[in-house]
């Protein structure tokens, strides 16, 4: 909202420079989002000079010398000059010698090259009127010659333009402001008094424009006011009138739409002005638009209503809608007489809607929207009354046609000052709260507190147009925007300990992140929202359709993630385009997934890693396979807390896919709070992609309940500090036959055969071979046993008797053939 | 005959600094010379057959003496030769100016490095981290947090929505209302305040989503950070120098904050926060927008069932972007989200 300080001063005597006032805005709430200064202050010497001749200088190819009239009766003066946009005849600013200019620059006759100046012609940044130095300022209209300079130019103003927040409607207006910066600055306000009541007496004859005015919505439109004037002459508004709408920033159109447009920018009040002539039947009657009903609004577009929308109607038709927009129908132009002058009160909630709908936002709608005060509406349209009859003449025909009340009444708060002084956490006097409110120019009395008659308790008068204020800590607020928050006091922080500890997810998140991060992977992040080809691509359309949101803002971000790895691969590919060594890469947060009908939120890590690309070395490192990320997944699952148990026997991935089938394998599942895939992506698919090389990953799920849960932490076990005795076993097996099967099967028949005696600690396997020497169909899997006590050294015959009883018991059933 | 086991000493002692880098086969052939059959030392120790009977017992305690000596000398050359055979089996020295290949330190994000500082700051003075999902209901994210039904922060053009038939298994709802991606963190603080009684000091970060348009300062999605602090007696005071305390820590010693009193739907006196701090060389002397805060609305207890009269409380969020551009002078929120090699290779 643009603020003129010019106008401002009607209204309060801000003599105070330009920055402490932005300073002051700033402090009590009111962000200053620019502040522009036009026209030009008094500047002593200065005046309107006329160029007479021009030639060029004697001594230097870029200057000339001129004759220029300052003043009507003196002879014109010598002015070398450096410029090059004027003519003979222009008007242009000149500074005699003894003015001081922007800048500090003294002016005195001196000599240039060799030729007399006695004066300098300036560029407007010279004058202190921006930046423009590039030429002379040419006086458009030919000012008087002599004339000082600040009066041959519009007066100087400062624009500040500031953002009011949603809560401060009554701020809406120069008033509302005035009044703010009186409470900062402790000074008086001036409310432009309304003559209306003495000097245009009501014309006590029946009022010619309007019978009666009535709301048919109440809800909407509880209380609304009409009031007639006749016999105006609509015309261009005098000079002061446009000065102020053009300061900031609106068209003039006639003396009488000015009027309402000014008095809303005045007190905050919008206004609105019909043709009396044009309206049919001699009433208004606020109700809801009719079905079917259009309006021709004045911004020359027809719109259809809603049966929602409220309407200002004649007897025939909506005639404007209700605090947004007028109709062109009724407008007021040059052959207007005779005006019916609406100020109403409208529901802030219905009309944002309705300005929402029909996309249209006036400063009109803009402040109903917000809350105008609800018993302002009677001063602002006497304002308005006083000011249509000064410019453009008229008789005002009362009185006021009423309907309805105003919605809301003056009100109280009782608030003790110990409150605010407990509020804030620091010492201000009563004296100090009391006048921090009463500056605000809201009524303070003392009252007992019924509670302890000893202290004081203030009770708070509020009126209607503060709406932000119901509640005594509404009014903590205003006591320290008043007192100032550059004034609370430092402090140290205050932190008694609490029982309590981070989230396990987070605490999860950062040690996969070190974990990750370690291994040489970088974090990356993308958004949340991809596109529905991707998602129906990877996942079922059933889960598309439930992740869609319903209103996105791009296609390509219309659904939620289900796995973070195609953001991995748009990464890889972006990386590959623009020729950058490439890395693992890896994202945590959260995904969605559809499952049984139901959504899930998953917390999720991703990991990718290329293989056969970037630039060669000089000695390449060993490129990633299946067995890396496979590593990688299952030492993030153990982080996690999944049991070792639950790791040993991935099973290959089916069907599923990003995920290449026969090189990717699965664990867990979501029901029991994780699921991880890992492997080798699907290699059609990072070819479509045109991803060069292969891709290995790893994409891993957990139910944040899982992560949440509360794992017993580690006791420890004691071990044996007896040696060990290992024993190595190579098997003929079944080339399908999955490692583990074996191993585990091992393992069962080595603790049979040590029974009691002493432990297996453990069964590893060392060596896979497949080929030359062995039968067709079967590979070699050689095993290491090692068998420890954890009483004694273990004997060489028990071990060697345990050992012959394990080969025994693992080739009983030929599948498995010992290879000697 | 004294002299005589002197002389092979002395000869095994020479010898053997005559013998260098001996090979295997070199050093046996030698050391036969001594302690072979027909050696030197194997001869004069037969010769103590010969001896009379009294000089017998002296002898041998001289070849003894001999014998260990030479053994020594043995065993020095030996590990002289091993230690050779070692160096020589390690190949060409290195050039140490090779690039060592495929070396790659990784990364964390910059928001993750921003996110983890400001949690360790607020962590020192007894805040931890509390965390929600980022798929909420207008309860949470707006209702609770005293945000009027016709407020435009719900409305379609700023808050992403899913539609009406979406069921979440693990996102709980008040009542009936819509699920929405959460437009702040405070959400956090809505669930844990339910679950927990006061006192209590949290912060959680998270991602949010608006429905923006991707420009160099906004995203649809993005990184905040919100902390609530619930107490007996928590002051407008206490929420200034919490601020100070997080920002001279973030930012330097120097760095000051301003309050300017706003409007937030949740907080009451709420404000809009200012910084500067001379460290920052192009941002140092003005003052720098960057986040808000406020004392907990109460109307925000009274929704999670807390006594207003009983318990105040501070807020306050901040936009981790925001902090990572001013700290490191990025000038494209988007770079975030591109993860660019060359970008997140900067922070490693």
């Amino acid at each position: 909202m643009k603020i003129s300080l010019n106008w401002l001063r009607n209204y309060v005597a801000l003599e105070h420079s330009v920055a402490e006032i932005e300073q002051a805005l700033t402090l009590i709430g009111f962000e200053v989002e620019e502040v522009v200064e036009t026209g030009l202050a008094p500047v002593p010497n200065v005046v309107v000079g006329e160029v007479l001749e021009r030639a060029p200088h004697p001594n230097a190819d870029r200057l000339s010398v001129c004759r220029v009239r300052t003043s009507p009766e003196e002879e014109p003066r010598n002015i070398v000059c450096g410029a090059s946009n004027y003519s003979v005849g222009d008007h242009v600013p000149v500074a005699l010698p003894g003015a001081k200019l922007a800048g500090g620059l003294n002016i005195k006759q001196s000599k240039l090259r060799g030729v007399v100046s006695d004066g300098m012609m300036c560029s407007p940044r010279e004058l202190g009127l921006g930046e423009d130095h590039d030429g002379l300022l040419i006086l458009t209209g030919k000012p008087a010659v002599g004339t000082p300079i600040h009066e041959a130019l519009p007066a100087a103003d400062v624009i500040f333009d500031i953002e009011v927040t949603p809560n401060r409607p009554d701020c809406l207006s120069h008033i509302g402001i005035a009044r703010e910066m009186a409470a900062y600055f402790r000074l008086e306000l001036d409310y432009p008094v309304v003559r209306t009541s003495t000097q245009h007496p009501f014309v006590a004859t029946e009022n010619p424009c309007l019978r009666a005015v009535r709301s048919d919505t109440p809800a909407n439109c509880p209380h609304y006011r009409a009031y007639c004037l006749t016999g105006v002459r609509v015309a261009p508004s005098p000079d002061w009138l446009r000065e102020r709408l053009e300061a900031i920033g609106l068209r003039p159109i006639n003396n009488v739409v000015d009027v309402t447009n000014f008095v809303l920018h005045e007190i905050g009040q919008p206004l609105h002005a019909f043709d009396a002539a044009k309206l049919s039947g001699g009433k208004i009657i606020v109700r809801q638009a009719h079905r079917g009903e259009t309006l021709d609004m004045l911004d020359g577009k027809r719109r259809d209503l809603h049966q929602q929308m409220t309407v200002i109607a004649d007897a025939d038709r909506a005639i404007a809608l209700a605090g947004i927009m007028g109709g062109i129908e009724t407008e007021v132009d040059e052959t207007t007489t005779d005006v019916v002058l609406e100020a109403a009160w409208f529901n802030p909630a219905n009309i944002r809607w309705a300005a929402r709908r029909v996309g249209v936002a006036t400063d009109s709608s803009y402040r109903f929207e917000r809350g105008v005060d609800p018993e302002g509406t009677e001063y602002a349209a006497l304002r308005a009354v006083d000011l249509i009859a000064e410019i453009a003449g008229g008789s005002f025909c009362g009185p006021a046609l009423i309907d309805g009340a105003p919605p809301m009444e003056d009100r109280e708060i009782d608030i003790a000052p110990d409150y605010v002084r407990k509020r804030l956490g620091f010492a201000l006097e009563d004296r100090e709260i009391r006048e921090a409110l009463e500056s605000l120019q809201l009524e303070v009395s003392e009252i007992e507190d019924p509670a302890d008659p000893e202290q004081a308790t203030y009770r708070v008068g509020i009126p209607a147009f503060r709406i932000d204020l119901e509640r005594p800590i509404d009014l903590v607020e205003e006591v320290l925007r008043m007192y100032g928050t550059d004034r609370i006091p430092d402090a140290v922080v205050r932190a008694p300990g609490l029982i309590a500890e981070d989230s396990p997810i987070v605490r999860f998140q950062r040690r996969v992140n070190v974990s990750l991060v370690e291994k040489g992977f970088h974090e990356c992040m993308h958004y949340s929202m991809r596109s529905e080809d991707e998602v129906r691509g990877w996942f079922s359309h059933a889960a598309a359709d439930t992740l869609a949101l319903t209103n996105p803002l791009a296609m390509d971000q219309s659904h939620l993630r289900p796995s973070l790895v195609p953001g991995l691969l748009d990464a890889m590919l972006l990386n590959q385009n623009r020729r950058n060594t490439p890395s693992g890469l890896f994202e945590t947060g959260r995904v969605f997934r559809e499952q049984d009908g139901r959504l899930w939120e998953l917390f999720s890590i991703a990991f990718t890693l290329p293989a056969g690309v970037g630039d060669p070395q000089w000695r390449n490192p060993p490129d990633p396979d299946y067995y890396t990320v496979a590593g990688i997944a299952k030492q993030v699952l153990e982080l996690a807390g999944v049991a070792p148990e639950l790791l040993r026997e991935p099973v290959p991935v089916l069907g599923v896919d990003p995920w290449q089938e026969g090189h990717s394998a699965e664990l867990g599942d979501l029901q029991e709070g994780f699921l991880a895939r890992f492997g080798l992506l699907n290699v059609a698919m990072t070819r479509g992609r045109d991803i060069a090389g292969m891709v290995y990953g790893g994409s891993i799920h957990f139910l944040p309940e899982f992560l949440a849960e509360v794992r017993p932490q580690p006791r420890y076990r004691p071990f044996s500090l007896f040696p060990d005795s290992t024993r190595d076993l190579a098997l003929l097996v079944d080339r399908e036959q999955p490692a583990e099967r074996v191993r585990s099967e091992l393992e069962s028949a080595a603790r049979e055969a040590t029974g009691e005696a002493f432990d297996v600690e453990s069964v590893r396997i060392f060596d896979v071979y497949e080929g030359k020497g062995l039968p067709e169909g079967r590979k070699s899997l050689a095993f290491s046993i090692r068998f420890r006590s954890a009483h004694r050294t273990l004997k060489e015959e028990e071990v060697a008797a345990a050992f012959q009883r394990i080969q025994e018991a693992i080739t009983r059933t030929n599948r498995y053939a010992i290879r000697s | 005959m004294e002299d005589s086991l002197e002389a092979i000493v002395e000869e095994a002692e020479s010898g053997s600094r005559g013998l260098g880098m001996a090979s295997r086969a070199e050093f046996e052939a030698w050391k036969a010379g001594f302690v072979g059959p027909r050696g030197s030392f194997t001869l004069a120790r037969k010769r103590i057959a010969d001896l009379p009977r009294e000089e017998k017992p002296e002898y041998g305690r001289r070849l003894n003496e001999v014998k260990q000596r030479l053994d020594r000398i043995f065993e020095q050359v030996l590990e002289r030769i091993e230690m050779a055979e070692l160096t020589a089996s390690l190949g060409d020295p290195p050039d140490p100016t090779l690039p060592p290949p495929g070396w790659d330190r990784g990364s964390s994000h910059l928001l993750t490095q921003v996110r983890e500082a400001i949690c360790t700051i607020l962590a020192r003075v007894g805040f931890v981290v509390a965390e929600g999902p980022e798929v909420e209901t207008e309860f949470f994210c707006f209702d609770a947090l005293n945000t009027p039904s016709e407020h435009p922060a719900r409305d379609l053009q700023d808050t992403y929505y899913l539609h009406s038939d979406a069921r979440f298994a693990n996102v709980s709802k008040r009542d009936d209302e819509r699920y929405l991606l959460r437009t702040h963190t405070s959400t956090v603080q809505i669930r844990t305040m339910l679950e927990q009684q006061p006192p209590l000091r949290i912060i959680s970060p998270g991602r949010c989503f608006r429905r923006d348009t991707a420009d160099a300062t906004h995203g649809a999605n993005f990184h905040q950070i919100e902390a609530l602090y619930v107490d007996r007696d928590v002051t407008v005071k206490d929420l200034k120098a919490i601020l100070d305390y997080l920002f001279r820590n973030l930012l330097g010693p120097d760095a000051e904050t301003r309050f300017r009193p706003h409007f937030f739907p949740y907080t009451e006196p709420s404000f809009e926060v200012d910084f500067r701090s001379r460290h920052l060389n192009k941002v140092g002397k003005e003052w720098m927008e960057i986040m808000g805060c406020g004392m907990v609305d109460p109307v925000v207890f009274e929704s999670v069932g807390y006594d207003p009269a009983v318990w105040s409380g501070y807020a306050f969020g901040l936009g981790i972007e925001r902090i990572a551009m001013t700290l490191y002078g990025v000038d494209d929120i988007r770079y975030f989200y591109q993860n660019d090699l060359r970008f997140l290779r900067q922070f490693a």
